[in-house]
């Protein structure tokens, strides 16, 4: 019986440490300007020794595949590139043979074993290795896991993988805000993932919604509302899921934004120009944050909310200025062109992504705000507008017209191919990330 | 019995009632109390638009006389309230021209304002490029969707 004890004892001490986030070698530097390729080979999803896992196994590596085809510095190792296949004796060393991937040219090999079957409720382990030198990058069980469960399971483990190697995995684990269309004067709110799935409507109510935008704590989706008779602030709470239509004196009500403390910063107007204003937490007027003699609109924020990007027209036409909310300077950003707007921040304050008229339409640029370097992302066709940065400072939202209709599409800091969103029918525009129940 | 009939009578003509509330200003037999230079007024009001240049909202010379037609008819009917509303082409983006839209509204509202007609007769809107007039691209359409138009809402 104690013997029993002892070999169990070390038996869960090794599982344990097999599933435990190691440190390995190879880190992939996505914010550098030399971004390299990663292949990644999946291993077949197994139950035990030589026994693949043929129902939520299969479907779980499908979801996988799918996530990860986001992910422009990774690319999918073909399985039948693989010599003597992808079922494996074990999913861990020595029973892991790592040459039939080295020889496919992969860097990295994924295995998941589902100890207790994979039908019903059940667990699964994931782990990730490098092939060259077996060292285990990634190791995690998921546990309580049903046919339904698989989507988010597959998040989880992508948005591990990717922080395991990257340092951050905001990516999958970001809900899109977005405006779809029904008509002329008529667009709600959606969210989805940046993958396309969980796709929902969230508000339904007659009018025009645009600019939605994300609470840090993944509470509230605040939009510009406009109605037949005036333009208010929309605010879905999705703790009770119900949308609240405030109005302010004046006219407009122009791109909100939250700041990291949870406070709503939108351009209002009851002079002669839009001025933007904070709100407090009940969305009433706290104080201004920019105003002068020319149009001040949409304001977004770094992490820290002590930088503040935004639109003006104090030059004549519309560029992008910083503003320092501490010590009050502002200083202009955009130099080229005569009609920059739409900024966007990186959370990490480092690029402000912002949109440029162009003899073609719009395209996207990017300026990082160390070295004053502008860098064009997106080269249309149609028109490339609304830039959003993703949590992680690297992917970029931004809506399109290259596909004929306005659709969501996927790039980096970098540019690079752009990977359209699914979102269903209709016409889509103002993505806009966040993290339902928080930063996490 | 007798009572029932009666109510019934009553539901039965108020239902009738409704049904006639539906007429619109173009069916025969609509009366909307107004006097005939109440309608030509607004008519005038509504059907002159003031246009602009591309990310401008002054008013252009043309326009000022359009506007001044405008502001008599308003002074001359106080009772009339006229809703600006302010657009834009499809070139700009959306959350800049709305504020250019409400430029574009404040612009008109300024100059009637300044014309003498009563600030309580005039409200502001701006749809931003999300309401054209014309659909499609190039400088002709552009052109006539850089507009206020002015839209009556009481009178």
């Amino acid at each position: 019986m104690r013997k029993f004890h002892l070999t169990f004892l070390m038996a869960a001490a090794l599982l344990l440490a097999s599933l435990v986030p190691a440190q390995a070698g190879l880190r992939v530097d996505i914010y550098g300007p030399g971004q390299n390729i990663v292949n990644l080979a999946l291993a077949a999803p197994l139950r035990g020794p030589n026994s693949e896992a043929t129902g939520m196994g299969r479907n779980l590596q499908k979801l996988v595949e799918e996530n990860l085809s986001f992910l422009p510095f990774m690319r999918l190792t073909d399985p039948k590139a693989i010599l003597g296949g992808t079922v494996l004796g074990g999913c861990e060393p020595p029973a892991l043979d790592f040459k039939r991937f080295q020889l496919a040219g992969s860097d990295i090999v994924v295995t998941m074993l589902w100890p207790g079957g994979d039908s019903g409720t059940t667990s699964v382990q994931i782990r990730a290795f490098e092939t060259s030198s077996g060292g285990r990058l990634f190791g995690k069980e998921y546990g309580k896991v049903s046919p339904k469960d698989l989507p988010e399971v597959a998040d989880r483990f992508c948005a591990d993988l990717l922080e395991a190697l990257t340092g951050n995995g905001a990516f999958f684990r970001s809900t899109l805000a977005f405006i779809k269309s029904n008509g002329k004067m008529n667009s709600n709110v959606w969210l989805c993932k940046p993958t396309g799935r969980d796709l929902r409507q969230i508000t339904n109510i007659p009018g025009k919604s645009m600019s939605p935008a994300w609470s840090p704590d993944g509470r509230f989706v605040v939009f510009t509302h406009i109605d037949e008779k005036s333009h208010a602030l929309g605010v879905w709470d999705s703790s009770s899921h119900k949308v609240q239509r405030i109005r302010f004196p004046g006219n407009v009500v122009i791109g909100p934004a939250f700041t990291p403390d949870n406070k709503v910063a939108v351009a209002l107007s009851n002079g002669k120009y839009p001025v933007i204003y904070l709100l407090n937490h009940a969305f009433q007027k706290e104080r201004v944050l920019e105003q002068s003699n020319a149009i001040n609109v949409s304001p977004t924020f770094d992490s820290t909310g002590r930088k503040m990007a935004f639109t003006s027209s104090r030059m004549g036409g519309p560029q992008i200025f910083l503003k320092d909310l501490g010590s009050g300077s502002v200083t202009r950003v955009s130099q080229g062109g005569s009609y920059n707007t739409e900024a966007n921040l990186s959370p990490d304050g480092t690029l402000v992504v912002y949109s440029r008229m162009t003899d073609y339409g719009h395209r996207i640029f990017v300026q990082d705000m160390m070295t004053g370097q502008e860098r064009q992302v997106t080269f249309g066709p149609g028109s490339d507008e609304q830039p959003s940065f993703c949590g992680d400072s690297y992917f970029i939202a931004f809506a399109s017209t290259r596909g004929g209709s306005r659709g969501i599409y996927l790039t980096t800091r970098h540019g690079g191919d752009a990977k359209k969103v699914p979102t269903g029918g209709g016409a889509v525009s103002f993505p806009r990330w966040g993290m339902p129940g928080g930063k996490k | 019995m007798k009572r029932f009939a009666l109510v019934m009578a009553l539901v039965m003509a108020l239902a009738a009632g409704f049904g006639c509330a539906k007429k619109t200003g173009n069916e025969p037999g609509y009366d909307d109390g107004m006097t005939p230079e109440m309608r030509a007024a607004i008519q005038q009001i509504t059907d002159a638009r003031v246009y602009f240049a591309f990310d401008k909202f002054t008013i252009k010379p043309e326009y000022k006389e359009v506007l001044k037609n405008k502001a008599a008819l308003m002074k001359q009917f106080p009772s009339i309230k006229v809703r600006i509303e302010g657009n834009c082409d499809e070139r700009g983006t959306q959350e800049y021209n709305l504020a250019l839209g409400e430029r574009r509204a404040r612009a008109a509202y300024e100059y009637l304002a300044g014309q003498g007609v009563n600030p309580s007769q005039m409200e502001m809107l701006s749809y931003g490029k999300e309401n054209p007039a014309v659909q499609g691209s190039g400088e002709s359409v552009w052109s006539k969707n850089r507009r206020d138009d002015f839209r009556v809402v009481a009178h």
